[in-house]
Protein backbone atom coordinates (compact mmCIF):
# COMPACT_ATOMS: atom_id res chain seq x y z
CA UNK A 1 0.00 0.00 0.00
CA UNK A 2 0.88 3.59 -0.49
CA UNK A 3 1.59 5.33 2.57
CA UNK A 4 -0.13 9.05 1.99
CA UNK A 5 -3.88 8.00 1.73
CA UNK A 6 -4.47 11.35 -0.20
CA UNK A 7 -1.64 9.96 -2.54
CA UNK A 8 -3.60 6.74 -2.82
CA UNK A 9 -7.01 8.41 -3.29
CA UNK A 10 -5.51 10.18 -6.03
CA UNK A 11 -4.70 7.25 -8.16
CA UNK A 12 -7.89 5.51 -7.89
CA UNK A 13 -9.37 8.78 -9.06
CA UNK A 14 -7.12 8.69 -12.26
CA UNK A 15 -7.97 5.04 -12.70
CA UNK A 16 -11.54 5.78 -12.73
CA UNK A 17 -13.54 4.88 -15.83
CA UNK A 18 -17.20 4.90 -16.62
CA UNK A 19 -19.01 1.85 -15.53
CA UNK A 20 -22.35 0.28 -16.38
CA UNK A 21 -23.99 -0.22 -12.83
CA UNK A 22 -25.40 -3.91 -12.04
CA UNK A 23 -28.83 -4.43 -13.15
CA UNK A 24 -31.29 -4.79 -10.29
CA UNK A 25 -31.17 -8.81 -9.05
CA UNK A 26 -34.71 -9.48 -10.86
CA UNK A 27 -33.64 -8.50 -14.15
CA UNK A 28 -30.06 -10.19 -14.10
CA UNK A 29 -32.30 -13.23 -12.73
CA UNK A 30 -34.20 -12.97 -15.79
CA UNK A 31 -31.41 -12.41 -17.71
CA UNK A 32 -29.40 -15.68 -16.38
CA UNK A 33 -33.46 -17.27 -17.10
CA UNK A 34 -33.06 -16.53 -20.56
CA UNK A 35 -29.55 -18.12 -21.36
CA UNK A 36 -30.09 -21.31 -18.59
CA UNK A 37 -33.86 -22.22 -19.90
CA UNK A 38 -32.75 -22.82 -23.40
CA UNK A 39 -29.66 -24.75 -22.57
CA UNK A 40 -31.57 -27.01 -20.31
CA UNK A 41 -34.22 -27.99 -22.99
CA UNK A 42 -31.57 -27.91 -25.39
CA UNK A 43 -30.38 -30.68 -23.19
CA UNK A 44 -33.10 -32.07 -22.45
CA UNK A 45 -34.26 -32.87 -26.31
CA UNK A 46 -30.57 -34.43 -26.93
CA UNK A 47 -31.23 -36.67 -23.70
CA UNK A 48 -34.79 -37.31 -25.28
CA UNK A 49 -33.35 -38.13 -28.74
CA UNK A 50 -31.15 -40.32 -27.73
CA UNK A 51 -33.44 -42.21 -24.91
CA UNK A 52 -36.63 -41.50 -26.39
CA UNK A 53 -39.60 -39.05 -24.52
CA UNK A 54 -40.82 -41.78 -21.22
CA UNK A 55 -44.66 -41.24 -20.16
CA UNK A 56 -44.92 -38.68 -17.99
CA UNK A 57 -48.29 -38.35 -16.12
CA UNK A 58 -48.86 -34.41 -16.40
CA UNK A 59 -51.16 -34.74 -12.79
CA UNK A 60 -51.83 -32.38 -9.85
CA UNK A 61 -48.79 -33.81 -8.00
CA UNK A 62 -46.61 -33.28 -11.13
CA UNK A 63 -47.00 -29.58 -11.65
CA UNK A 64 -47.06 -28.56 -8.30
CA UNK A 65 -43.37 -30.29 -7.85
CA UNK A 66 -42.24 -28.82 -10.80
CA UNK A 67 -44.00 -25.37 -9.82
CA UNK A 68 -42.22 -26.09 -6.37
CA UNK A 69 -38.45 -27.01 -8.70
CA UNK A 70 -38.75 -24.23 -11.01
CA UNK A 71 -39.83 -21.69 -8.23
CA UNK A 72 -36.68 -22.48 -6.35
CA UNK A 73 -34.26 -22.46 -8.74
CA UNK A 74 -35.79 -19.00 -9.83
CA UNK A 75 -35.80 -17.72 -6.55
CA UNK A 76 -32.38 -18.71 -5.56
CA UNK A 77 -30.87 -16.92 -8.42
CA UNK A 78 -32.48 -14.10 -7.50
CA UNK A 79 -30.87 -14.89 -3.85
CA UNK A 80 -27.52 -15.17 -5.52
CA UNK A 81 -27.34 -12.05 -6.99
CA UNK A 82 -28.83 -10.15 -4.15
CA UNK A 83 -26.42 -11.51 -1.66
CA UNK A 84 -23.62 -9.58 -4.43
CA UNK A 85 -25.04 -6.15 -4.02
CA UNK A 86 -23.66 -4.49 -0.28
CA UNK A 87 -26.16 -2.97 1.62
CA UNK A 88 -29.22 -5.26 0.21
CA UNK A 89 -31.32 -6.63 3.21
CA UNK A 90 -30.24 -10.29 3.86
CA UNK A 91 -33.68 -11.30 4.65
CA UNK A 92 -34.28 -11.35 0.97
CA UNK A 93 -32.44 -14.67 0.62
CA UNK A 94 -35.58 -16.46 3.23
CA UNK A 95 -37.60 -16.39 0.34
CA UNK A 96 -35.66 -19.28 -1.45
CA UNK A 97 -37.04 -20.87 2.04
CA UNK A 98 -40.92 -21.16 0.83
CA UNK A 99 -40.44 -22.81 -2.32
CA UNK A 100 -38.51 -24.77 -1.23
CA UNK A 101 -40.59 -25.97 1.85
CA UNK A 102 -43.20 -26.07 -0.99
CA UNK A 103 -40.93 -28.49 -3.08
CA UNK A 104 -40.22 -30.87 0.06
CA UNK A 105 -43.32 -30.98 1.43
CA UNK A 106 -45.05 -31.88 -2.27
CA UNK A 107 -42.64 -34.66 -2.49
CA UNK A 108 -43.55 -35.46 1.17
CA UNK A 109 -47.04 -35.73 0.37
CA UNK A 110 -46.19 -38.25 -2.61
CA UNK A 111 -44.76 -40.57 -0.03
CA UNK A 112 -47.05 -40.63 2.20
CA UNK A 113 -49.80 -41.47 -0.44
CA UNK A 114 -47.26 -44.04 -2.28
CA UNK A 115 -47.51 -45.77 1.29
CA UNK A 116 -51.10 -45.42 1.99
CA UNK A 117 -51.71 -46.93 -1.39
CA UNK A 118 -48.64 -49.52 -1.27
CA UNK A 119 -47.48 -50.21 2.18
CA UNK A 120 -43.81 -50.02 2.18
CA UNK A 121 -43.23 -51.24 -1.30
CA UNK A 122 -44.09 -47.67 -2.07
CA UNK A 123 -41.62 -46.59 -0.21
CA UNK A 124 -38.87 -48.77 -1.64
CA UNK A 125 -35.79 -46.92 -2.41
CA UNK A 126 -33.64 -48.13 -5.29
CA UNK A 127 -30.03 -47.12 -6.94
CA UNK A 128 -30.56 -44.34 -9.24
CA UNK A 129 -27.24 -42.93 -9.52
CA UNK A 130 -27.52 -41.35 -12.98
CA UNK A 131 -29.55 -38.62 -11.87
CA UNK A 132 -26.60 -36.94 -10.15
CA UNK A 133 -24.95 -36.90 -13.30
CA UNK A 134 -28.01 -35.95 -15.30
CA UNK A 135 -28.72 -33.01 -13.17
CA UNK A 136 -25.01 -31.78 -13.36
CA UNK A 137 -25.26 -32.24 -17.08
CA UNK A 138 -28.11 -30.07 -17.21
CA UNK A 139 -27.60 -27.45 -14.77
CA UNK A 140 -23.79 -27.13 -16.25
CA UNK A 141 -24.38 -24.14 -18.69
CA UNK A 142 -26.54 -22.35 -16.09
CA UNK A 143 -24.01 -22.73 -13.54
CA UNK A 144 -21.58 -21.52 -15.75
CA UNK A 145 -23.39 -18.86 -16.71
CA UNK A 146 -24.23 -18.31 -13.04
CA UNK A 147 -20.83 -18.13 -11.49
CA UNK A 148 -19.47 -15.37 -14.54
CA UNK A 149 -22.55 -12.66 -13.59
CA UNK A 150 -21.46 -13.31 -9.99
CA UNK A 151 -18.12 -12.93 -10.59
CA UNK A 152 -19.30 -8.77 -11.70
CA UNK A 153 -20.45 -8.53 -8.28
CA UNK A 154 -18.85 -7.88 -4.55
CA UNK A 155 -17.70 -11.45 -2.96
CA UNK A 156 -19.63 -10.67 0.03
CA UNK A 157 -20.46 -13.97 1.07
CA UNK A 158 -18.95 -16.57 -1.04
CA UNK A 159 -19.80 -19.70 0.30
CA UNK A 160 -23.80 -18.70 0.58
CA UNK A 161 -23.80 -17.16 -2.78
CA UNK A 162 -22.42 -19.59 -4.61
CA UNK A 163 -24.58 -22.36 -2.53
CA UNK A 164 -27.82 -20.52 -4.27
CA UNK A 165 -26.44 -20.03 -7.39
CA UNK A 166 -25.73 -24.15 -7.43
CA UNK A 167 -29.14 -24.44 -6.04
CA UNK A 168 -30.05 -21.98 -8.86
CA UNK A 169 -28.55 -23.93 -11.50
CA UNK A 170 -29.32 -27.68 -9.76
CA UNK A 171 -32.72 -26.99 -9.06
CA UNK A 172 -33.24 -25.64 -12.97
CA UNK A 173 -31.53 -28.88 -14.10
CA UNK A 174 -33.53 -31.21 -12.14
CA UNK A 175 -36.67 -29.35 -13.78
CA UNK A 176 -35.50 -30.61 -17.41
CA UNK A 177 -34.82 -33.89 -16.21
CA UNK A 178 -38.05 -34.55 -14.70
CA UNK A 179 -39.42 -34.39 -18.10
CA UNK A 180 -37.21 -36.76 -19.51
CA UNK A 181 -36.44 -39.23 -16.80
CA UNK A 182 -39.15 -40.87 -14.93
CA UNK A 183 -39.69 -41.80 -11.29
CA UNK A 184 -42.07 -44.01 -10.18
CA UNK A 185 -42.09 -43.07 -6.71
CA UNK A 186 -42.04 -39.68 -4.62
CA UNK A 187 -39.45 -41.84 -2.61
CA UNK A 188 -37.37 -41.99 -5.21
CA UNK A 189 -37.33 -38.37 -6.65
CA UNK A 190 -36.93 -37.02 -3.03
CA UNK A 191 -33.67 -39.16 -2.44
CA UNK A 192 -31.99 -39.19 -5.93
CA UNK A 193 -33.14 -36.22 -7.43
CA UNK A 194 -33.71 -33.86 -4.85
CA UNK A 195 -30.60 -35.42 -2.96
CA UNK A 196 -28.39 -34.35 -6.07
CA UNK A 197 -29.78 -31.08 -6.38
CA UNK A 198 -28.58 -30.42 -2.49
CA UNK A 199 -25.61 -32.30 -2.81
CA UNK A 200 -24.41 -29.95 -6.12
CA UNK A 201 -25.37 -26.86 -3.92
CA UNK A 202 -23.39 -28.00 -1.51
CA UNK A 203 -20.34 -28.69 -3.88
CA UNK A 204 -20.83 -25.39 -5.05
CA UNK A 205 -21.24 -23.52 -1.54
CA UNK A 206 -17.48 -25.08 -0.89
CA UNK A 207 -16.12 -23.94 -4.28
CA UNK A 208 -17.62 -20.14 -3.20
CA UNK A 209 -14.25 -18.73 -1.71
CA UNK A 210 -11.94 -20.25 -4.50
CA UNK A 211 -14.36 -18.88 -7.30
CA UNK A 212 -15.64 -15.55 -5.76
CA UNK A 213 -12.92 -13.85 -3.20
CA UNK A 214 -11.38 -10.00 -2.60
CA UNK A 215 -8.15 -10.63 -3.40
CA UNK A 216 -9.23 -12.12 -7.27
CA UNK A 217 -11.35 -8.55 -6.92
CA UNK A 218 -8.62 -6.50 -6.10
CA UNK A 219 -5.53 -6.99 -7.44
CA UNK A 220 -6.61 -6.44 -11.42
CA UNK A 221 -7.53 -3.14 -9.78
CA UNK A 222 -3.86 -2.71 -7.61
CA UNK A 223 -2.17 -3.54 -10.28
CA UNK A 224 -3.56 -1.65 -13.01
CA UNK A 225 -3.68 1.45 -10.77
CA UNK A 226 0.02 0.61 -9.55
CA UNK A 227 -0.93 0.48 -6.18
CA UNK A 228 1.63 -1.49 -4.66
CA UNK B 1 -34.78 16.05 5.86
CA UNK B 2 -32.06 15.11 8.14
CA UNK B 3 -28.53 15.63 7.95
CA UNK B 4 -27.78 11.88 7.35
CA UNK B 5 -30.65 11.55 4.57
CA UNK B 6 -28.76 14.92 3.15
CA UNK B 7 -25.30 13.52 3.67
CA UNK B 8 -26.35 10.62 1.97
CA UNK B 9 -27.99 12.28 -1.03
CA UNK B 10 -24.69 14.28 -1.98
CA UNK B 11 -22.45 10.91 -1.17
CA UNK B 12 -24.84 9.40 -3.64
CA UNK B 13 -24.59 11.85 -6.65
CA UNK B 14 -20.97 11.93 -6.22
CA UNK B 15 -20.70 8.12 -6.87
CA UNK B 16 -23.44 8.43 -9.86
CA UNK B 17 -20.59 10.83 -11.05
CA UNK B 18 -17.69 8.84 -10.68
CA UNK B 19 -20.10 5.75 -12.01
CA UNK B 20 -19.69 8.19 -15.04
CA UNK B 21 -16.45 8.72 -15.09
CA UNK B 22 -16.26 11.82 -13.67
CA UNK B 23 -12.66 11.80 -11.64
CA UNK B 24 -12.74 15.18 -9.73
CA UNK B 25 -15.96 14.13 -8.02
CA UNK B 26 -14.74 10.37 -7.17
CA UNK B 27 -11.73 12.06 -5.70
CA UNK B 28 -13.86 14.44 -3.32
CA UNK B 29 -15.99 11.17 -2.51
CA UNK B 30 -13.10 9.06 -1.37
CA UNK B 31 -11.49 11.86 0.59
CA UNK B 32 -15.27 12.13 2.21
CA UNK B 33 -15.17 8.37 2.31
CA UNK B 34 -11.82 8.21 4.05
CA UNK B 35 -12.32 10.52 6.59
CA UNK B 36 -15.63 8.23 7.61
CA UNK B 37 -13.76 4.55 7.24
CA UNK B 38 -10.97 6.59 9.34
CA UNK B 39 -12.94 7.26 12.49
CA UNK B 40 -15.06 3.72 12.00
CA UNK B 41 -11.79 1.58 11.66
CA UNK B 42 -10.59 3.47 14.78
CA UNK B 43 -13.87 2.99 17.06
CA UNK B 44 -13.51 -0.51 16.29
CA UNK B 45 -10.27 -1.26 16.51
CA UNK B 46 -8.77 0.89 19.03
CA UNK B 47 -5.69 -1.31 19.52
CA UNK B 48 -4.28 -0.44 16.10
CA UNK B 49 -1.60 2.17 15.67
CA UNK B 50 -1.95 5.22 12.53
CA UNK B 51 -0.69 3.39 10.22
CA UNK B 52 -2.42 -0.20 10.59
CA UNK B 53 -5.45 1.98 10.46
CA UNK B 54 -4.59 3.80 7.16
CA UNK B 55 -3.80 0.47 5.31
CA UNK B 56 -7.41 -0.61 6.61
CA UNK B 57 -8.62 2.50 5.39
CA UNK B 58 -6.96 1.81 1.92
CA UNK B 59 -8.04 -1.47 1.87
CA UNK B 60 -11.40 -0.35 2.46
CA UNK B 61 -11.39 2.05 -0.69
CA UNK B 62 -9.73 -0.06 -3.05
CA UNK B 63 -12.47 -2.75 -2.44
CA UNK B 64 -14.70 0.03 -3.19
CA UNK B 65 -13.13 0.96 -6.17
CA UNK B 66 -12.99 -2.78 -7.51
CA UNK B 67 -16.76 -3.21 -7.23
CA UNK B 68 -18.12 0.64 -7.73
CA UNK B 69 -20.69 -1.27 -10.26
CA UNK B 70 -22.26 -2.75 -7.51
CA UNK B 71 -23.75 0.32 -6.52
CA UNK B 72 -27.41 0.94 -7.46
CA UNK B 73 -27.96 4.59 -8.39
CA UNK B 74 -31.56 4.23 -6.77
CA UNK B 75 -30.50 3.21 -3.52
CA UNK B 76 -28.69 4.46 -0.56
CA UNK B 77 -25.06 5.34 -0.73
CA UNK B 78 -24.16 4.31 2.92
CA UNK B 79 -25.81 1.45 3.76
CA UNK B 80 -23.12 0.14 0.54
CA UNK B 81 -20.23 1.52 2.04
CA UNK B 82 -21.08 0.30 5.20
CA UNK B 83 -21.75 -3.16 3.94
CA UNK B 84 -18.39 -3.32 1.91
CA UNK B 85 -16.56 -1.79 5.18
CA UNK B 86 -17.67 -4.29 7.74
CA UNK B 87 -17.09 -6.98 4.89
CA UNK B 88 -13.40 -6.08 4.41
CA UNK B 89 -12.93 -5.48 8.28
CA UNK B 90 -14.17 -8.80 9.22
CA UNK B 91 -11.82 -10.78 6.32
CA UNK B 92 -9.02 -8.65 7.58
CA UNK B 93 -9.90 -10.49 10.74
CA UNK B 94 -10.45 -13.90 9.26
CA UNK B 95 -7.56 -13.47 6.85
CA UNK B 96 -5.17 -12.55 10.15
CA UNK B 97 -6.85 -15.83 11.58
CA UNK B 98 -5.44 -18.25 8.78
CA UNK B 99 -2.13 -16.59 8.59
CA UNK B 100 -1.43 -16.64 12.60
CA UNK B 101 -2.78 -20.63 12.85
CA UNK B 102 -0.03 -21.37 10.48
CA UNK B 103 2.80 -19.57 11.94
CA UNK B 104 4.58 -21.85 14.05
CA UNK B 105 6.85 -19.66 17.02
CA UNK B 106 10.32 -20.47 17.60
CA UNK B 107 13.02 -19.54 20.33
CA UNK B 108 16.17 -19.33 18.42
CA UNK B 109 15.68 -19.61 14.61
CA UNK B 110 18.40 -21.64 13.25
CA UNK B 111 21.16 -19.49 11.36
CA UNK B 112 21.05 -20.24 7.40
CA UNK B 113 22.80 -17.77 5.61
CA UNK B 114 25.97 -15.59 7.08
CA UNK B 115 24.13 -12.70 6.19
CA UNK B 116 22.80 -10.56 9.08
CA UNK B 117 19.33 -10.36 7.86
CA UNK B 118 18.45 -14.56 7.34
CA UNK B 119 19.82 -14.34 11.00
CA UNK B 120 17.44 -12.31 13.54
CA UNK B 121 16.12 -14.06 16.48
CA UNK B 122 13.25 -11.35 16.10
CA UNK B 123 9.59 -13.13 15.08
CA UNK B 124 7.79 -10.38 12.74
CA UNK B 125 4.08 -10.03 12.83
CA UNK B 126 2.98 -8.22 9.57
CA UNK B 127 -0.19 -7.34 11.56
CA UNK B 128 0.14 -6.62 15.07
CA UNK B 129 -3.56 -6.18 16.06
CA UNK B 130 -4.00 -9.84 17.65
CA UNK B 131 -0.55 -9.40 19.55
CA UNK B 132 -0.97 -6.19 21.03
CA UNK B 133 -4.24 -7.22 22.05
CA UNK B 134 -2.92 -11.22 23.24
CA UNK B 135 -0.31 -9.14 25.39
CA UNK B 136 -3.03 -6.21 26.77
CA UNK B 137 -5.05 -9.78 28.04
CA UNK B 138 -2.09 -11.22 29.94
CA UNK B 139 -2.37 -10.99 33.45
CA UNK B 140 -0.36 -8.06 34.52
CA UNK B 141 3.04 -9.85 36.19
CA UNK B 142 3.27 -11.83 32.68
CA UNK B 143 2.53 -8.60 30.54
CA UNK B 144 5.24 -6.27 32.40
CA UNK B 145 8.04 -9.18 32.23
CA UNK B 146 6.97 -9.43 28.27
CA UNK B 147 7.11 -5.80 27.93
CA UNK B 148 10.63 -5.00 29.50
CA UNK B 149 12.32 -8.50 28.46
CA UNK B 150 10.73 -9.18 24.74
CA UNK B 151 9.47 -5.68 23.41
CA UNK B 152 12.17 -3.48 25.18
CA UNK B 153 14.56 -6.00 25.08
CA UNK B 154 16.33 -5.30 28.70
CA UNK B 155 18.71 -7.60 30.17
CA UNK B 156 17.09 -9.39 32.81
CA UNK B 157 19.22 -7.33 35.32
CA UNK B 158 17.29 -4.00 33.90
CA UNK B 159 13.75 -5.64 33.56
CA UNK B 160 14.72 -6.73 37.45
CA UNK B 161 15.39 -3.22 38.56
CA UNK B 162 12.73 -1.64 36.85
CA UNK B 163 9.62 -3.88 37.77
CA UNK B 164 10.98 -3.91 41.04
CA UNK B 165 10.79 -7.76 40.80
CA UNK B 166 13.40 -10.51 41.22
CA UNK B 167 15.39 -11.96 37.95
CA UNK B 168 13.86 -15.37 39.01
CA UNK B 169 10.58 -14.23 39.12
CA UNK B 170 10.87 -12.35 35.93
CA UNK B 171 12.07 -15.52 34.58
CA UNK B 172 9.21 -17.77 34.97
CA UNK B 173 6.84 -14.76 33.92
CA UNK B 174 7.95 -14.11 30.84
CA UNK B 175 8.18 -17.81 29.94
CA UNK B 176 4.27 -18.05 31.08
CA UNK B 177 3.73 -14.57 29.29
CA UNK B 178 5.11 -16.53 25.87
CA UNK B 179 3.07 -19.30 26.23
CA UNK B 180 0.09 -17.84 26.80
CA UNK B 181 0.50 -15.71 23.81
CA UNK B 182 1.05 -18.88 22.01
CA UNK B 183 -1.87 -20.15 22.87
CA UNK B 184 -4.13 -16.85 22.63
CA UNK B 185 -2.42 -16.70 19.14
CA UNK B 186 -3.30 -19.96 17.70
CA UNK B 187 -6.89 -19.77 18.97
CA UNK B 188 -7.21 -16.06 17.07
Amino acid sequence: MIKDTNAFIRRLAQDVRPVRPLLHPWIRTAVWLALAIPSVAVVAFLIALRRGLPPIALDSRFVIEQSAALATGVTAAAAAFVSVVPGYRRKFLLLTGLPIAAWLGSMGQGCLQDWIQFGTDGLRLRPDWVCLPMIALMGAVPAFAMALMLRRGAPLTPRVTMAFGGLAAAGLGNFGLRFVHVQDASVMVLVWQCGAVFALSAVAAWAGPRLLNWPSVVDSTRSRAALG
Amino acid sequence: MSQRQLTDRRLAELMRAAQAGDAAAYAELLEDVALRLRRIVRRRRRFLGAEDIEDLVQDVLLSLHAIRATYDPERPFIPWLLAITRNRLADGARRYARHAAHEVPVEHLPVTFSDEGANTSVEIFVEIDALKEAIEALPPGQRTAVELLKLREMSLKEAAATSGTSIGALKVAVHRGIRALRRMLRKV
